[in-house]
């Protein structure tokens, strides 16, 4: 081709690439919502207008909605300096905008175009969407504007908007008195669930619990760097319109790879297959336990998995929350009992139940420790038959075991705890338990263990010779 | 003048002073040609001056990173062993040998989760996948990639461990030396 | 209708007082006066010749590659000066900023998506045109320093597009930035972790990292000094390096093309002044339809207290990360990328070859075009390993493995020479080893002053390598995969460092032939120690710990 072809061509692609740059950017998401908006809310006012009786009225609503009409479409947002918020929502749900609609309610019955839920409840009225925004409870991205981006569901927004009734979660941050708050039951009863099931036995919640295994008080923080991706594969989760538990969808990163659904993989999964780890030493030089963390599968359904999905998804560190914005929680109260009673009630304010069951009832398994129920150990076994009976492991059920005890034996036993070190293991190739009986000295009081180990003692087992 | 002169003669122009013999001529103790080069010497001292200046002016004097130093409290009252006193506030383990002193970094060199340490089993272990460290930080099994790292650790003149988690050091060959360790071996 | 006279109008216009005396000069005719007067009378264009050898300007001699450079750079310069309206260089902003030019700014998507490709694109093209300066031999007499000048652009502007991946804020743009400032924190001398730099009183906040990043880490001040260095310091500095490139251009007569007998020159009005444009406006449209088509990325916020995994430099830089796998840092940060920059420019003063400047003569300079080649095919080949096939830990994922699935702990490595307990053997044998091994290498060439037949020589060699590598696999020591890699590393290695040089320089004056093999060395020092670390699992050939001194 010429050079003057050439000139002329390459100045008409230049001209139409940028036309094309132009017009896919004018063309944005957000504005066919907002002027469907306009367009329904003046279609309302009209009928109003033909419906009216005084004819003043009705030009008046003629006009509003002729106003309505034409408004210009921009992109709306409310900032909240406190919060460090610049929530975009309102730009597509403009029902929720109190400048484009001042009631804050409408009749429309679908998103984007519905007016926020429950206006009208103490929830809504006593957090004014100019002081919170919209992200410090739904979460999401607020800066965006476009339909996935801004509800969170794309790779690197690590906290996208809460689902259901995780969004109690929210309440959790701000109101320390979130379990007596209404509106904030489902996060209650998630605690609830936490202290009945032993939780804190092993995950402390800001200091307060057990060390054996990760601190929960920033969960909601934990960024996706520190989940393993070959292990949030095994996460299996039934969702509404499944017929079984199946696989996250979208690979790392994406709309189901989030915090609430790793959480939830625990409560509703077998920690064990979740985080298999190496028990057989496979891929490293020494065997690795799977994750110790026991069952609970059976224990707790899936409401209550999703209310301790919705507390914990409370627990942030990284969101500074303004002291004006934070409600405290009322000093908390123990009960007044005393003897076995108050033994039992120490028995779950420690957590004790997270190894050994409810009301100490049944114990919990610790992996490749011997005890009942396994296969004679046979190194001929294949992998399989193998991991069945290490994963039973030794349940420490209490009442089975302290019937031998005294009274000041079983406070020294508490008090110094039982290192892993002298379980009697299954395999002896095999890992180390990954669970232990922790040292309680100086964490349980005196007369709390006195307490616990008269409890104790009158649940056990009597053997024939009547002890 | 008592009498006028019919042919004023012009007024005579002006006469220079009577030329006095020329002074000697005071000879500069620098030729031209060195003056020069003075010139251009003492500009290239400003450059070269204000280069230096630059450079020093590129390091800044104050620095807005908090600080990372902390005061682990006397030496003394540290048993031989791994103390877990500073863990939760400062994230570090302060391990007493039979020589001296090390602070190791609490987190994990695999995704960064905190381990626990495990007297009975002479090891560090992390929750999270497993990873299995000795004493010293080497990673015996599990995901981890390289050994925990130690912060200097320094003794002060008043007896006390003076922490600073901004200085790191992992590698073996380093890391059991100064300042990453701080001798300390009473009779 | 009155019809209008568009000519007569146009006379007017171009006459009239106010054109005039912002245009100086009226109607233009198409003469060679007035061709000439284009260009003399711009101030743009003036910097040009008036008239042009033909030869140079067909676009398979020159690719047209600095001026593809040059538009990108202007194009750069635009889109990035029309950013900084929306961009503040502070923490708690950066990333916000970002965000809204994404989703809220007009057109901001598209200026930052063209600022990013073309900057990835003038990388390209820096790289593409000092690839043909040097297979035209157009860096020899008289235009070895503006070659010079060249590399020092090229340096420049991988240091621009370094500083300017940082502003985002992101997580890919703060461990990218971690793991190219620690590499100069491992400086000799003059970074605190590199070696002998602890001896004269580097600490990790007053040594050459502390200078770059402003800090002990990357933090508020590393955003703002490179920010400043990415908008206006080294801009400043590439535009006086491009006045000075383009004047040398000139007054070296322009183009290296040979002349030729009878050969008339041509009008650069039009002629080069027309391919310059349809170049520029080439590079305009492939930009604007790949910033249309793909968006620049965005990770989440950074976060100092979570490293990625893999954290990876950008990927011009991603070839030296790879040799981090083989050698320290200050070896892979700072010595060699030295040693590139340097024994780049010195290229034209060891080439004292009169021959192919100016044409593509692959037959005549076998030794300059072979060994500059092999550095460029092993500078994108570990691009291409460290960008596809490094994984989390950095294990290696073939493109076909997922990031997701679990791999085994890498072997345990070895050092051969070092103090007690250190290393294999003592290092007292190990110092005067090596070094005795390298003068060897780099004199040996020369000192054989007859050609050796380079078949027979290299078919004896690689026999001997196979042999030694039978053994080994007899012996269980090593599997056939080891025995591979030692057939191709030291081939190679024998290859390009010894039978190529004693073939064709040892004929070099001493001075040269010093220099010219002291690169080659270098270079096959890469290929040796990859092999010694694919084959044997040796991680230092010699380390000295108390110095920081490994390699």
């Amino acid at each position: 081709m010429s050079y003057r072809k050439a000139f002329i061509v390459s100045n008409a692609l230049m001209l139409a690439a940028f036309i094309w740059a132009f017009v896919k950017d004018f063309r944005a998401e957000w504005r066919p919502y907002q002027a469907k908006y306009y367009e329904m809310s003046a279609d309302v006012l009209e009928k109003q207008a033909v419906a009216a009786k005084d004819p003043k009225k009705a030009a008046d609503l003629k006009a509003e909605a002729r106003k309505m009409r034409r408004s210009p479409l921009e992109i709306k947002q409310i900032i909240v300096g406190d919060l460090g918020r610049f929530d975009r929502c309102v730009t597509c749900h403009v029902g929720m905008d109190e400048y484009a609609n001042p009631t804050l309610k409408n009749d429309f019955t679908e998103n984007p175009y519905k007016s926020h839920p429950k206006v009208d409840a103490a929830l809504v009225k006593a957090h004014p969407f100019t002081k919170f925004g919209c992200t410090s409870c739904h979460s999401g991205q607020g800066l965006a504007t476009q339909v996935e981006p801004a509800h969170g569901w794309v790779k690197h927004w690590e906290k996208p908007m809460l689902k259901g009734v995780h969004i109690q979660g929210a309440c959790v941050k701000c109101h320390g008195n979130f379990e007596t708050l209404k509106g904030a039951e489902v996060a209650a009863a998630g605690r609830k669930l936490f202290n009945s099931h032993g939780c804190q036995g092993c995950h402390a919640i800001n200091g307060w619990g057990g060390v054996m295994s990760v601190d929960l008080g920033d969960i909601a923080d934990k960024p996706f760097e520190r989940i393993a991706g070959y292990n949030f594969k095994r996460v299996k989760i039934q969702f509404e319109g499944d017929k079984a538990p199946r696989e996250l969808a979208n690979e790392h990163h994406n709309s189901e790879w989030n915090i609430q659904n790793w959480i939830l993989g625990h409560i509703v999964n077998d920690p064990a297959e979740v985080t298999p780890n190496d028990p057989f030493a496979h891929l490293n030089a020494e065997p690795i336990p799977p994750s110790g963390m026991a069952n609970f599968t059976k224990e707790i359904d899936r409401e209550g998995a999703d209310a301790i999905v919705a507390y914990l998804s409370g627990q942030t560190k990284e969101e500074k929350i303004p002291y004006r914005y934070h409600v405290p929680a009322p000093a908390p109260k123990e009960p007044a009992l005393t003897g076995a009673a108050h033994g039992k009630f120490v028995f779950s304010k420690y957590g004790c139940q997270g190894c050994h069951g409810i009301d100490a009832k049944q114990g919990r398994r610790r992996f490749n420790a011997a005890g009942e129920g396994q296969k004679e150990f046979d190194d001929k076994l294949p992998e399989a038959e193998k991991f069945k009976s290490m994963n039973i492991g030794a349940e420490p059920t209490l009442p089975k075991l302290v019937g031998t005890y005294t009274q000041e034996e079983l406070i020294k036993k508490i008090e110094g705890g039982v290192p892993a070190i002298e379980t009697k293991k299954w395999s002896a190739k095999g890992p180390m338990p990954m669970v232990y009986m922790p040292a309680w000295k100086g964490k349980i009081s005196k007369q709390e263990l006195a307490d616990l180990a008269t409890w104790l003692r009158s649940i056990a087992v009597k053997d024939d010779s009547g002890f | 003048m008592s009498e006028t002169n019919p042919n004023p003669s012009p007024d005579p122009a002006p006469v220079a002073a009577p030329v006095a013999a020329p002074k000697p001529v005071v000879k500069p103790d620098m030729s031209r040609g060195d003056f020069l080069w003075a010139g251009w010497g003492m500009l290239a001292a400003l450059f070269a001056a204000s280069a230096a200046a630059s450079a020093r002016f590129m390091f800044p004097n104050v620095i807005y990173e908090p600080s990372q130093k902390f005061n682990a409290g006397p030496a003394a009252g540290y048993d031989v062993g791994v103390s877990t006193k500073w863990l939760n506030e400062q994230r570090v383990w302060i391990v007493r040998t039979p020589t001296g002193f090390y602070a190791m970094w609490a987190r994990c060199t695999h995704l960064g989760c905190t381990p626990n340490w495990w007297g009975d089993q002479n090891r560090f272990k992390c929750p999270c996948h497993g990873s299995n460290y000795t004493l010293g930080g080497d990673v015996i099994a599990g995901p981890a990639p390289m050994p925990l790292w130690r912060a200097k650790v320094v003794l002060a003149p008043t007896g006390d461990l003076i922490v600073d988690k901004a200085v790191l050091e992992n590698k073996p060959g380093k890391r059991e030396n100064a300042p990453y360790f701080a001798e300390y071996a009473p009779a | 209708m009155p019809t209008l006279d568009i000519e007569k109008i146009k006379k007017e216009i171009i006459d009239s007082q106010i054109w005039r005396s912002v245009f100086r000069g009226g109607l233009w005719k198409d003469t060679p006066r007035d061709r000439a007067g284009h260009i003399i009378g711009n101030v743009w264009l003036h910097l040009h010749p008036v008239k042009v050898r033909p030869r140079a300007l067909k676009w398979a001699y020159t690719w047209g590659m600095g001026g593809i450079s040059f538009a990108l750079y202007l194009s750069l310069t635009l889109t990035g000066v029309l950013l900084m309206f929306y961009y503040r260089p502070t923490i708690g902003l950066a990333y916000q900023d970002i965000k809204d030019l994404e989703y809220a700014v007009t057109l901001g998507m598209f200026l930052r998506n063209a600022h990013r490709w073309a900057a990835q694109a003038m990388v390209v093209a820096v790289i593409a045109h000092m690839v043909r300066v040097f297979l035209t031999g157009a860096y020899k007499k008289p235009r070895e320093f503006n070659w010079g000048i060249g590399v020092l652009l090229l340096t420049l502007t991988l240091f621009l597009s370094f500083t300017g991946y940082l502003l985002p804020w992101d997580q890919l743009a703060i461990w990218a930035v971690a793991v190219g400032t620690n590499m100069a924190g491992a400086t000799p001398v003059l970074g605190n972790e590199g070696p002998l730099g602890s001896l004269v009183g580097m600490r990790i906040n007053n040594d050459v990292r502390f200078t770059l990043l402003g800090g002990t880490m990357v933090g508020e001040n590393t955003l703002l000094r490179f920010y400043v260095m990415h908008c206006v310091a080294v801009p400043l500095v590439v535009g006086i390096l491009l006045i000075l490139h383009f004047w040398r251009i000139r007054k070296d007569s322009f183009s290296a093309a040979p002349y030729e007998a009878n050969e008339e020159k041509v009008d650069v009005w039009p002629h080069l002044v027309k391919r310059e444009y349809i170049g520029a406006a080439g590079t305009t449209i492939f930009i604007m339809i790949w910033s249309i088509l793909q968006n620049a990325p965005l990770e989440a916020i950074a976060n100092p207290n979570v490293t990625t995994n893999p954290s990876k430099a950008p990927w011009y830089f991603v070839g030296l990360q790879e040799l981090l796998v083989y050698f320290d840092p200050w070896i892979a940060g700072v010595l060699l990328p030295g040693l590139i920059i340097v024994g780049l420019i010195a290229i034209p003063y060891i080439d004292t070859n009169p021959k192919g400047i100016g044409t593509y003569a692959w037959k005549e300079r076998p030794f300059a075009i072979i060994l500059f080649m092999l550095g460029i095919v092993m500078w994108f080949t570990l691009i291409a390993i460290g960008y596809s096939l490094r994984g989390p830990n950095y294990a290696w994922y073939w493109p076909w493995e997922s990031w997701a699935s679990l791999k085994a702990a890498p072997a345990a490595t070895w050092s051969v020479f070092g103090p007690k307990g250190v290393g294999a053997y003592s290092m007292l044998i190990g110092i005067p080893l090596i070094g005795g091994l390298m003068g060897g290498s780099i004199l040996a060439p020369k000192l054989i002053q007859k050609e050796l037949s380079g078949k027979l020589v290299m078919g004896g060699f690689l026999a001997a390598v196979a042999a030694l590598a039978a053994i080994g696999m007899a012996l269980g020591k090593m599997g056939a995969t080891e025995g591979a890699f030692l057939l191709f590393f030291l081939g190679a290695s024998f290859y390009f460092g010894f039978v190529l040089p004693q073939r064709h320089i040892r004929t070099l004056d001493w001075p040269r032939y010093l220099v010219t093999m002291v690169l080659v060395v270098c270079t096959m020092g890469i290929l040796l120690k990859m092999c010694a670390r694919l084959t044997f699992n040796i991680k230092y050939l010699l380390t000295i710990p108390s110095i920081s001194m490994n390699i």
